[in-house]
């Protein structure tokens, strides 16, 4: 019974045993679900072991039992596009024409469904993010589908602003699964705070436990047996430098921020510095990065024990990080590659991680991600990626 | 209630508003024998709902607050070597010295098994413990017995307990751990649901008061970036409050003047950032 609601569970990505499901039968067979309102709260508290899948599951029943529409993920965001898409061939058939490279007598001769399906043939073809070129679409290129590209017909898709690009809306559906385990967000502040509570030093153990000595003594029968605990050293310094440069980063500025604030008391001092992209020769104090700017040298100054936080996208043009005058910045060219200050970082302050909003999923498809790992440890701006930190940061 | 209690259902209790849903979990639960797991932002009544389940089904309670540092065995029975050692010295007590036995006490969950009948055990804040820590125990109560290794004796449950687990973290459990467990979600209460709330611990309260304490309380609860959100449990000592108050207004709570704001933020950070919210709204 209800195998196939079980199986569509699973389909959907809900994570049901077979043995909670024979819980469930177990629960029928002694009578003690007797109608559907109650199959429901019983199902639900028996095979959905997670507040994440609710959804998801109040989605599947009511599919199996309803007959509900399931939300079609993947339908949903190219259709959208597709409206969009229609609107403008609707307003102004004569660029549009010109967009799809055919002229206005062939497009006049297709129909919306038509135009609808090469205009979707050419988005599945593309499966990475794209940024010039002359034939997919993306941003900034020649290609006729897409927007802010040189092309005159180049059109906006969905209602997009300048910052994000059509095909990045258009996958956007498809990271939802990633904010499970995803980048921290004002929300989860408290539960992040406990895991930067681990943040602690540990010094050698000589201080004597007195309680589990007598313990340990009593267990023994009397013969005395001593026990030692860590002692506390001084509480840690931590430098945190964020990238504040650029739309990206600015959804987590703020969560590390106030992340950082509320632990402050913890450490003897949290320095902030802020960067755009990767760091140069220099790093600045206020986050308009242009009046207290801090040179490379002062930092290589500082006690090598403090704790280095990089928070940062890592995702730049790869001449960013390897060419001598990469920066983009004129001011900031320093005739010394970003990734030998990098490196020279690591080497200054042997406890240092890289925190990166960005799925770790997606870190090997960007090539100045996977340098950047190559130098520093990174880790995921996540619950789980922060303990994970934490825990790198304190080994010795 | 005039069901034997070996049958018995529950159904809510006198100072606790139960949604029948959950009504019908904890039934479910207590039939097919299995623990039943509550997560939930703290402040939702988790842990009173298993006080709640003991009222009404008339069985004590016994609560089993879960430290980190805390191992399997402590919970489970403790082997008192210091009166053992004192008593061999001294000679002093009625207990038999060569017996370990007169020497074990039982832990919580050794005195769920061994009561003279069923109880209600609340496993509480289970997330704070490690894993091994939640899969051992899973592995007791899923037996229902348990080995004392200094007498070599095994102790079995007389009855079996209603086990209520109680989960403040975010992060899931192990897998293992939630295969043994029926899971339930407690939602933060709506306003409306709220205002049940109240009216049980306060039935004669100035309806005035709690519409604008409420109203006030949802809308500090919205603010970003705190701490430790206020929950039900700091709304009802800050009506507690307000209530004691004899200056108080309830109007004032509309012109966003909101007293004893330290009843509601505890953190110090949260406080200062809940006190210029309110500052700011007044401005406006």
């Amino acid at each position: 019974m209800f195998l196939s609601f079980f199986y569509k569970l699973k389909e959907m990505g809900v994570p049901v045993s077979p043995t909670a499901f024979l819980t469930l039968h177990r629960a029928l067979a002694n009578r003690l679900i007797s109608s559907l309102d109650q199959f429901y709260t019983a199902s639900r508290t028996i095979l959905v072991k997670s507040e994440r899948y609710f959804d998801i599951f109040d989605q599947v029943f009511a599919h199996h039992f309803q007959g509900s529409e399931l939300p079609d993920v993947e339908g949903l965001a190219i259709d959208e596009m597709a409206r969009a898409l229609l609107e403008q061939w609707l307003k102004d058939p004569k660029a549009m024409a010109d967009a799809l490279g055919m002229d206005e007598d062939q497009l006049n001769r297709m129909t919306p469904e038509e135009l609808i399906a090469y205009f979707k043939e050419r988005l599945k073809d593309q499966d990475g993010r794209h940024d010039g070129g002359s034939k997919w679409i993306g941003t900034g290129g020649t290609s006729p589908v897409g927007h802010s590209g040189i092309h005159p017909g180049g059109m906006r898709v969905g209602g997009v602003s300048r910052n994000k690009s059509a095909v990045k809306v258009a996958l956007e559906r498809r990271y939802k699964d990633y904010s499970l385990s995803g980048p921290l967000t004002q929300a989860m502040v408290g539960e992040a705070l406990k895991r930067l509570r681990n943040l602690l030093p540990a010094g050698p153990r000589d201080q004597l436990n007195i309680h589990e000595s007598i313990y340990r003594t009593m267990k023994n029968g009397g013969e005395i047996e001593i026990a030692f605990d860590r002692r506390m050293k001084d509480r840690l310094k931590v430098i945190l430098a964020i990238d504040n440069g650029g739309w990206s980063m600015d959804p987590y500025v703020s969560v590390v921020q106030t992340l950082f604030d509320y632990a402050r008391a913890q450490f003897k001092e949290v320095k902030t510095f802020f960067f755009h992209n990767t760091i140069y020769d220099t790093v600045w104090l206020d986050a308009a990065r242009y009046r207290k700017p801090v040179r490379m040298a002062e930092l290589s100054r500082m006690d090598p024990e403090t704790r280095l936080i990089v928070v940062g996208d890592a995702s730049m043009a790869p001449y960013e990080l390897m060419s001598r005058d990469g920066s983009i910045y004129v001011q900031g060219r320093s005739g010394q590659p970003s990734i030998e200050c990098l490196r020279m970082l690591v080497h200054t302050f042997p406890h240092s991680v890289w925190l990166n909003p960005v799925s770790a999923a997606m870190w090997n498809y960007t090539r100045t991600i996977m340098m950047i790992r190559q130098i520093f440890p990174m880790f995921e701006l996540s619950l789980d990626g922060l303990e994970k930190a934490v825990q790198h940061l304190m080994a010795a | 209630m005039t069901v034997q209690p070996s049958d018995a259902s529950f159904a809510g209790a006198t100072r606790y508003v139960l949604d029948e849903e959950l009504a019908q979990i904890v039934n479910i639960s207590m039939s097919l024998e299995m623990p039943l797991l509550l997560k939930g932002e703290p402040g939702t009544g988790k842990t009173m709902l298993a006080h709640a389940i003991a009222e009404s089904l008339n069985m004590p309670l016994i609560v089993l607050n879960v430290k980190s540092s805390m191992k399997l065995v402590e919970a489970l029975y403790q082997y008192d070597t210091l009166t053992r050692l004192n008593d061999s010295r001294f000679g002093d007590s009625r207990r038999d010295v060569s017996s370990i036995e007169a020497y074990i006490k039982m832990g919580k969950i050794g005195q769920a098994f061994t009561a003279d009948q069923r109880t209600v055990l609340l496993i509480d804040e289970i997330d704070k413990a490690d894993t091994d820590f939640q899969d051992d125990m899973l592995d007791v109560l899923d037996q229902m017995e348990f080995d004392i290794i200094e007498i070599d004796k095994t102790m079995s449950a007389r009855h079996r307990p209603v086990i209520i687990i109680t989960s403040n973290a975010k992060k899931d459990l192990s897998d293992p751990f939630l295969g043994r467990c029926n899971f339930h979600h407690i939602a933060f209460p709506d306003p409306k649901m709220m205002r049940k709330i109240i009216g049980v611990h306060f039935p004669d309260i100035h309806d005035d008061l709690v519409d604008n304490a409420i109203a006030a309380f949802y809308h500090m609860r919205e603010l970003e970036a705190v701490e430790k959100r206020p929950a039900t449990r700091e709304l009802i000592n800050w009506i507690r409050a307000l209530n004691a108050d004899p200056d108080f207004k309830p109007k004032r709570l509309t012109k966003g003047d909101v007293p004893f704001l330290g009843v509601l933020f505890k953190k110090s950070g949260d406080y200062e950032r809940a006190s210029a919210f309110v500052n700011r709204r007044k401005m406006f």
